[in-house]
């Protein structure tokens, strides 16, 4: 399952935004999500779906690059590697 | 010839009102801000009375997404900011911007984030702390969301000199506009350190006062016999200052104008006040205004009702005025609203340019017995009105020694 709704769900409640306006592929600058803002709700995302970022910068413009991560780290995780 | 500065706009959020004239009238009314603490950690400190400001209420002033990267101590400073703004009725031209700054005080800055910082990592074993906690816990936090807020693209600088940072940064402000450097700026100064590791702290210098076993709210006794200590306190003070000439033009309502200031180091210890480092931050602010100790006719002591620290300042103030020592009403607005450190000096300074504005002098309360050592006139408990002010003072005395001096008068163009 993907972790779209679950992000889609945390963004508008962190950010007080709302739902129909977090489209996937809305840009995130465009909702006024700005690259540090972005950082600080990965932090949330960790603790939400018990994953661990990888240290390297990874490319997030839109609320669907976020639900790819989570659903690449969570798939990893379920794998076991 | 050096520019003339004015003020005019006035900010504040503090633990006896988030107005000037709320703050001023309760200040005249002799009612205190100072109350016990509610926070979860307070039945662990041994002395639980403060300056709070538990109305004060982050989601009026700011949207969601800005109060995660957003402070206390920053969000007081923007609150303060925004309402002397709208105060002087201020507009900044886009050629104007690179001519306005920011100058502010604060003495521990994001003191909250820093103590749940701790929090996390010793008590609950988080190995990781939240991203935004550097941005959060700087000391120039306050001054930059501000200059960001304001398009303030001219200096933005902070003072950090413990209870004199924010009188020093009106002061260097003021002069950054007198120098021709700048034609507005902001200043003034915000704290917000209630936490449980800096309260600790605090008790731990024992210069905290005990509470009042009848009434917590008249623990703070400046110039009393009966004095115990200072009171902590939080909030923001914020002051829109400008060339006299930029507001006389554009018809500004104009508070009064900073006629002098000037700072000095006791050198001499690092808590242990000197009344020689205070005289000669006085007399050189008096210089500094070209005026006389007769020209002052109100004086905003730092009067924090340590046991040192008011004598002190009693013989500063005798050492700098001679006779006139005896004559000029001097109060101490912390009985009211506590020592709010790195914001104490602008919150005092802006005291004294109300009381000038409204010609009203605001008590020194729970002051029933006078220290002997302390026998100047410290307006006991009842406010003055109908007093013909010119000129005022305001002392801002720091730990490490560092003195700061500012004077208002009214202004004549």
């Amino acid at each position: 399952m993907s972790s779209l709704e679950t992000i889609q769900r945390m963004m508008a409640e962190q950010f007080d935004l709302k739902p129909e306006v977090l489209a996937p592929d809305a840009q995130l600058e465009s909702l006024g999500v700005d690259s540090l803002s972005v950082i600080e709700f990965m932090f949330n995302i960790e603790d939400e779906f018990k994953v661990k970022l990888p240290d390297e910068r990874v490319e997030i413009k839109t609320v669907q690059d976020i639900a790819n991560i989570v659903d690449s780290l969570v798939a990893k995780q379920k794998s076991g590697s | 010839m050096a520019r003339r500065v004015v003020i005019t706009g006035l900010g504040v959020v503090s633990p006896v009102g988030s107005k000037p004239d709320d703050f001023f009238n309760n200040l005249m009314a002799g009612r205190s801000g100072i109350r016990r603490l509610e926070s979860s950690f307070a039945e662990k400190l041994s002395v639980r009375v403060a300056g709070s400001v538990p109305d004060f209420d982050p989601s009026a002033h700011f949207t969601k997404m800005q109060l995660t990267g957003i402070e206390r101590f920053s969000q007081m400073a923007l609150a303060a900011a925004r309402q002397a703004v709208e105060d002087a009725a201020l507009v900044i031209e886009e050629q104007e911007r690179p001519r306005a700054g920011v100058y502010m005080g604060t003495g521990m800055g994001g003191a909250t984030t820093l103590d749940e910082c701790y929090q996390e990592l010793l008590l609950r074993d988080e190995p990781r702390l939240r991203p935004f906690s550097v941005l959060l816990t700087m000391n120039n936090a306050a001054a930059s969301h501000i200059s960001i807020a304001y398009q303030l693209q001219g200096a933005n600088v902070t003072y950090s000199t413990a209870c004199s940072s924010s009188a020093i940064a009106i002061g260097e402000a003021c002069r950054q506009i007198r120098h021709g450097y700048a034609d507005v700026m902001l200043a003034g100064g915000s704290e917000a350190l209630l936490t449980h590791g800096a309260m600790k702290a605090w008790e731990a210098l024992r210069t905290l006062a005990l509470e009042d076993p009848n009434d917590p709210a008249a623990s703070c006794k400046p110039f009393s016999k009966q004095r115990s200590g200072l009171v902590l306190g939080e909030g923001a003070a914020v002051l829109v200052l400008e060339d006299a000439e930029r507001a006389v033009k554009r018809g500004a309502k104009i508070y009064g104008e900073i006629a002098g200031y000037d700072c000095s180091s006791d050198a001499s210890h690092i808590t242990k006040p000197n009344a020689q480092g205070q005289e000669r931050a006085i007399r050189s602010a008096l210089r500094d205004a070209k005026m006389q100790p007769q020209d002052i006719g109100y004086i905003n002591a730092h009067g924090t009702a340590t046991v040192a620290g008011d004598v002190e300042e009693t013989k500063a103030i005798k050492l700098a005025f001679g006779e006139h020592a005896y004559r000029v009403p001097v109060s101490s607005t912390k009985s009211m609203h506590g020592h709010l450190l790195g914001a104490t000096g602008a919150l005092e300074f802006m005291a004294a340019v109300l009381a000038m504005q409204n010609n009203a002098i605001p008590p020194t309360i729970n002051l029933d017995q006078p220290d002997p050592e302390c026998d100047l006139d410290y307006v006991p408990n009842v406010g003055r009105r109908g007093v013909a002010l010119d000129a005022v003072m305001s002392n801002s005395f720091a730990f490490g020694g560092s003195n700061a001096v500012l004077i208002a008068r009214r202004f004549q163009g």
